[in-house]
């Protein structure tokens, strides 16, 4: 199944896109998803301990609420990566 | 009555006109306006500009739920809010969020904008990149969102 993870903030740097599109071969939850993008970042930029922290840190959110790591993800959802905030 | 949006300010810009003539009212005594605008030094850099990133439709939401929350938890009689935040390349001195409020009273302003704010700073998925002098930049560390359980 597919999923696709929206970059925000320090995260948009992971990618010359607006996402990334993970494979996985079962059902998955967003814990499944935070470990892909810690190998992702690990292999693609494995100098920078700044984006493994970010991405350790960060929340996830499907349809605008922010979920919990044992969130049961559907084939082809669309999910956002939250890292820390600081508007103003 | 409340307003919000997340202004694309490649294409639009934040201005106190428009917030005064949302929040404007015969039945409120007291109105007040928060800018929040980019400063020109942070840790010891000297700052150029700010380019700040949003999830557009959880922004919305976040703004909604707080003014609600305010309205509950405040009390307020008659309240007004138009708040919106700017997305993309914010210059020296330039508006980076505008909160105006207005209440029967002035003590219920002073709580309602400071209580929005404050409520940005925590629950919001807005992100600040701030540029330096030269090419530098770099993104500022935030708050880590809650999980609710």
């Amino acid at each position: 199944m597919k999923i696709k993870v929206e970059l925000f903030g320090v995260c948009r740097e992971f990618s010359d896109k607006d996402f990334i599109d993970l494979e996985f071969d079962k059902n998955i939850q967003i814990k499944d998803i935070r470990n892909e993008m810690i190998k992702f970042v690990e292999n693609k930029f494995p100098e920078n301990k700044n984006y493994l922290e970010m991405v350790k840190k960060s929340a996830f959110s499907s349809k605008d609420e922010i979920v919990e790591d044992e969130f049961m993800l559907n084939s082809n959802q669309t999910v956002s990566i939250i890292p820390p905030i600081g508007g103003g | 009555m409340f307003h919000c949006e997340v202004v694309d300010v490649n294409t639009n810009e934040i201005t106190i006109e428009k917030a005064q003539k949302f929040i404007e009212s015969q039945k409120c005594g007291a109105s007040l306006y928060f800018l929040g605008t980019v400063r020109d030094h942070n840790n010891d850099k000297t700052v150029t500009g700010i380019t700040y990133d949003a999830h557009d439709s959880m922004v919305k939401k976040s703004f909604k739920e707080i003014y609600e929350d305010a309205i509950q938890k405040l009390k307020l009689d008659h309240p007004a809010a138009f708040v919106e935040h700017a997305k993309g390349y914010v210059p020296l001195g330039g508006i980076s969020v505008i909160i105006a409020v207005a209440c029967k009273h002035r003590a219920q302003v002073y709580e309602f904008s400071r209580f929005i704010i404050e409520e940005i700073k925590k629950k919001t998925p807005i992100w600040k990149k701030e540029h330096y002098q030269g090419e530098e930049t770099a993104w500022l560390e935030g708050k880590q969102i809650q999980v609710k359980k």
